[in-house]
């Protein structure tokens, strides 16, 4: 939907740049882990890297939300079957002014964590540490899967007045190329 | 197929209010999703997008009226003028006010907006949060005082005691939890206020970093449900390793307010940052209201302005189709009545009369055609010639009797006037001035016989004439009727010879035989008694006497053959067979009869006897013509004409031929140009020809002589078919 909405309003607005993908999200290292319980794991190190635009608006207040997408489904799946399993992390970065500090909020669980410097939190947001996927015997031994992983800043989630300029411009576009392998689990 | 057009143009109307009506409903949600964008703001690009597609549905609807109406325009249709001078009118009105309310509304916004973040506010804000700041620096200062001296107070170092002192810490300083790290970073105590959690809220590298490198650390943080908490780490000044972190809630008070003026400070610097895209978001949205509005306008003043002319168009295109002669055209009545509506039904009122009188003209012309082929029809069927003349004595209209008559065409009389007619053919002069000298002299209603003398002979003609009324007492004209009367005159003289032969013979036959019997006894009693001198001139004078009675005699028998009624006995005959057996009875004489016999095989229906009488007369006339040394040819042919066979037999000689002066004539009775006999011969051939149903006539050949040639008709005739055409001979022998 997010897309379909970018590529509409990008054809509608003529004047606007194409919109770019895979900038200021660098995914280094993915790894899917198989624990002691049988639970399959997800480590990653996400770097991101935010332009200009996108700081001064962190620092001036706006609150930045980030989603890492995570999709697992049949090899053979058809375009209209559902996933198997789908994660949406989503994870606010704020600047709090008064400590001058710089907050994570972990929407789904409502953890909060403070960070002195801006690098600290996007580190710790990059950082993705044994994430659970689904238990092995949930899937079928016999089945190639593909786990699909894309990373961006959300910009629905951006205060209204900002969302139709951050539609156009290309400096809001932080989303990551889809990272995407093959599984037989 | 009118049903059509009006039902596609209703779906149009009601498309495009259904365009507008969801354009206004996206405009309000767009409104309600920007007032409230936590619930709705995910409501906000769709329907933006959403407005911007119906915002160019909506142009294209407008453009293409808009280009269907500079097309009629341009195609001179009937009503595209007025439509296209309301349509401007009603678009200029509908801009105007919105562009100065569009320009106004751009201006107050942009204003009101920037009014929102003005210098004085944004150093309050900035000072509020300054003094927030102060406060808690006061309080993070004494909670970091409180850090320091905790760690000092521990004096045993072993992890037991550790553990158990730093419970005591944290429940007497107040903490939320207190944990004791080695400088690698290892816990070595903890105690929090929730016995459950077992892991200490790890501080952040930097933090660490900046403790180990001998700088105690102190900030506020968000705790878990949102309350401020100070955080304290700081390094052992014993130098045996340790770092303390202390979270202590801040004073509830304190942190309620601080976190109010914070998220108000929040609120209005992103406010004050969002400030240029605030200002799109409203420039955009009014746009699309005033986009909305023009187009709305535009399309709406195309279809009022169309609405409001289609009656004129129609009465224009009525107009036009009454202009070249469909007076059937009815016009579409608009539904609301009004001025327009009462133009239509007086035009439709029009046009069913003109309708209605050209219905009638075309029926009264029909009538009048009609009459006037029926008037055409008789008067083409009248043997009488009749001629209409205007008062100026010009002709209007002749018959074709009147043409056979008078032997003019009728395209050349129509239009002359008759003092033409006598110039133009001189031997019609007498007939133009009879009828002139009527005219002139103002003579009502006259009648005349009047005697041509033609190349045809002499021709008498009965003539009236009468005023021309086309209303009643009115004369506009004359009406000239006349008849040929010639061969009806003739008739009469015929008949009136033929009385005055019956009787004279009848009168005259009676005292013959008793003068011839009288004669003879005379000379039969006295012829031997008398001296033979005397004896001499009484033989001759009786023999005379009785010459010349029987001459008297025959005369008086060919008068009585003329005269009397014949009575016919026919039957059929074959014409060459009889013919040979009439000249055969001529052979051996001195004059040379030939025959040229080409009707074999033909038979007539004739009286053998009458017609063999013809031939004697003709023979004989030709030997007299043709003297001593005459030729007489005998010819016979077969004909057809009209799809009616005849036979036409010639006696030709060659004698001196007919007199000119009396060529049409010798077939009258006692015309003659011999020195003897009755001139009643060639009359009884004319007679008994016309009886079988034929016709005789006279002609002098180029080579020379004189010829009459006879035409009967053939066997093939019925009786009944031979009636009409005898009956038409002798009623032409009457007309004429």
């Amino acid at each position: 939907m997010k897309t379909l909405a970018q590529t509409i309003v990008a054809i509608l607005f003529l004047c606007a740049p194409v919109i770019g993908i895979a900038e200021g999200v660098e995914m280094r290292r993915v790894a899917l882990t198989l624990s002691e319980d049988g639970r399959i794991l997800l480590d990653a190190d996400i770097k991101f890297n935010l332009n200009d635009t996108v700081s001064e608006a962190l620092e001036n207040g706006v609150p930045l939300t980030f989603e890492t997408h995570v999709q697992l489904r049949r090899a053979s799946a058809w375009v209209w079957e559902s996933d198997v399993v789908e994660h949406r992390l989503r994870t606010v970065l704020r600047y709090r002014p008064l400590s001058g500090m710089y907050e994570l909020r972990n929407l789904v669980g409502d953890e909060r964590l403070s960070f002195a410097t801006r690098d600290a939190a996007l580190r710790t947001l990059g950082n993705i540490v044994a994430m659970p996927i689904i238990e092995r015997k949930q899937l079928d031994l016999d089945e190639d899967y593909l786990v699909r992983i894309d990373v961006g800043l959300d910009i629905e989630a951006l205060p209204l007045p900002m969302r139709p300029m951050a539609y156009i411009k290309r400096d809001w576009s932080i989303t990551s190329e889809p990272w995407e392998w093959r599984l037989r689990p | 197929m009118a049903a059509a057009p009006v039902n596609k143009r209703r779906f149009d109307v009601a498309a495009a209010a259904m365009l507008v009506v969801l354009l206004l409903a996206s405009l309000h949600m767009i409104s309600a999703a920007v007032q409230r964008s936590e619930e709705l703001g995910q409501w906000f690009i769709p329907l933006l997008l959403f407005t911007l597609v119906g915002l160019v549905i909506l142009f294209g609807l407008v453009g293409w009226n808009l280009w269907q109406l500079l097309r009629d325009y341009r195609l001179r249709v009937a009503g595209s003028r007025l439509s296209a001078r309301l349509t401007v009118l009603f678009v200029v009105l509908a801009l105007v006010p919105v562009s100065v309310v569009y320009f106004y509304s751009m201006r107050f916004l942009s204003s009101g907006i920037d009014s929102w973040f003005d210098l004085q506010v944004d150093s309050a804000m900035e000072d509020a949060l300054t003094l927030s700041k102060l406060s808690l620096d006061l309080h993070k200062r004494e909670r970091l005082k409180l850090s320091e001296n905790l760690l000092s107070s521990i004096e045993d170092t072993s992890q037991t005691a550790m553990a158990l002192s730093v419970n005591d810490m944290r429940a007497s300083s107040g903490a939320l939890e207190i944990t004791l790290f080695s400088v690698q970073g290892k816990v070595l105590a903890l105690s929090h206020a929730n016995p459950d959690i077992l892991l200490p809220t790890a501080p952040d590298s930097g933090m660490v970093q900046q403790v180990v490198a001998g700088d105690n650390y102190v900030g506020v943080a968000s705790g878990p449900d949102g309350r401020l908490l100070v955080r304290c780490l700081v390094l052992d000044k014993a130098r045996r390793g340790i770092v303390l972190q202390a979270l202590y809630p801040v004073p509830e008070a304190l942190s309620d307010i601080s976190s109010s003026l914070q998220d108000a400070y929040e609120a209005y610097r992103t406010r004050a940052y969002m400030r240029s895209q605030i200002k799109f978001s409203f420039a955009l949205s009014l746009s699309m209201v005033l986009l909305l509005g023009l187009f709305a306008a535009a399309w709406a003043a195309v279809f009022t302005a169309r609405r409001l002319v289609q009656p004129i168009s129609d009465i224009a295109e009525g107009t036009r189709a009454v202009a070249e002669g469909n007076y059937d055209k009815q016009l579409p009545l608009p539904k609301v009545e009004d001025e327009l509506g009462f133009l239509v039904n007086s035009f439709n009122a029009m046009t069913r009369r003109i309708a209605h009188a050209r219905n009638a003209l075309e029926e009264g012309r029909h009538k009048l055609q009609a009459q006037h082929n029926y008037l055409e029809t008789v008067l083409g069927g009248l043997s009488t010639g009749v001629m209409a003349l205007d008062g100026d004595g010009r002709i209007q209209t002749a018959n074709r009797a009147a043409e056979q008559i008078l032997g003019v065409s009728v395209a050349d009389l129509a239009g002359q006037g008759l003092q033409e007619l006598g110039r133009h053919r001189e031997s019609l002069q007498p007939f133009v001035d009879r009828v002139m000298e009527s005219f002139e002299k103002g003579v009502h209603e006259g009648r005349a016989e009047i005697t041509l003398y033609r190349g045809a002979g002499r021709q008498v003609l009965l003539c009236r004439h009468s005023p021309l009324e086309t209303d009643p007492g009115t004369a506009t004209g004359h009406v000239l009727v006349f008849d040929d009367v010639t061969e009806l005159l003739k008739a009469q003289r015929d008949a009136a010879w033929g009385e005055v032969a019956r009787r004279l013979a009848h009168e005259i036959k009676n005292p013959l035989t008793p003068i011839q019997l009288s004669a003879e006894r005379l000379r039969r009693k006295y012829l031997g008694k008398l001296p033979p001198e005397d004896g001499v001139v009484l033989d001759r004078a009786t023999h005379t006497i009785v010459q010349q009675v029987e001459a008297m005699k025959t005369m008086v028998n060919d008068f009585s053959d003329y005269a009397k009624p014949s009575k016919l006995q026919v039957k059929p005959l074959q014409v060459d067979e009889f013919l040979g057996e009439v000249v055969a009875l001529y052979e051996g004489g001195t004059q040379h009869v030939v025959t040229d016999l080409n009707a074999s095989g033909l038979t007539i229906e004739a009286d053998p006897v009458r017609l063999r009488q013809v031939m004697h007369n003709l023979l004989k006339n030709a030997v007299e013509a043709g003297g001593e040394r005459g030729h007489i040819v005998v010819s016979s042919r077969v004909g057809a004409e009209g799809g009616n066979d005849f036979v036409e037999i010639a006696v030709s000689d060659n004698g001196p031929g007919f007199d000119p002066d009396l060529i049409d004539q010798v077939f009258e009775p006692y015309v003659t140009s011999k020195t003897k006999g009755t001139g009643l011969g060639l009359a009884i051939v004319k007679r008994i020809v016309a009886e079988h149903g034929g016709w005789v006539h006279a002609e002098n050949p180029h080579e020379g002589g004189g010829r009459v040639v006879l035409h009967l008709p053939g066997l093939a005739l019925s009786t009944d078919q031979q009636l009409p055409l005898l009956a038409g001979i002798d009623g032409e022998g009457e007309d004429a």
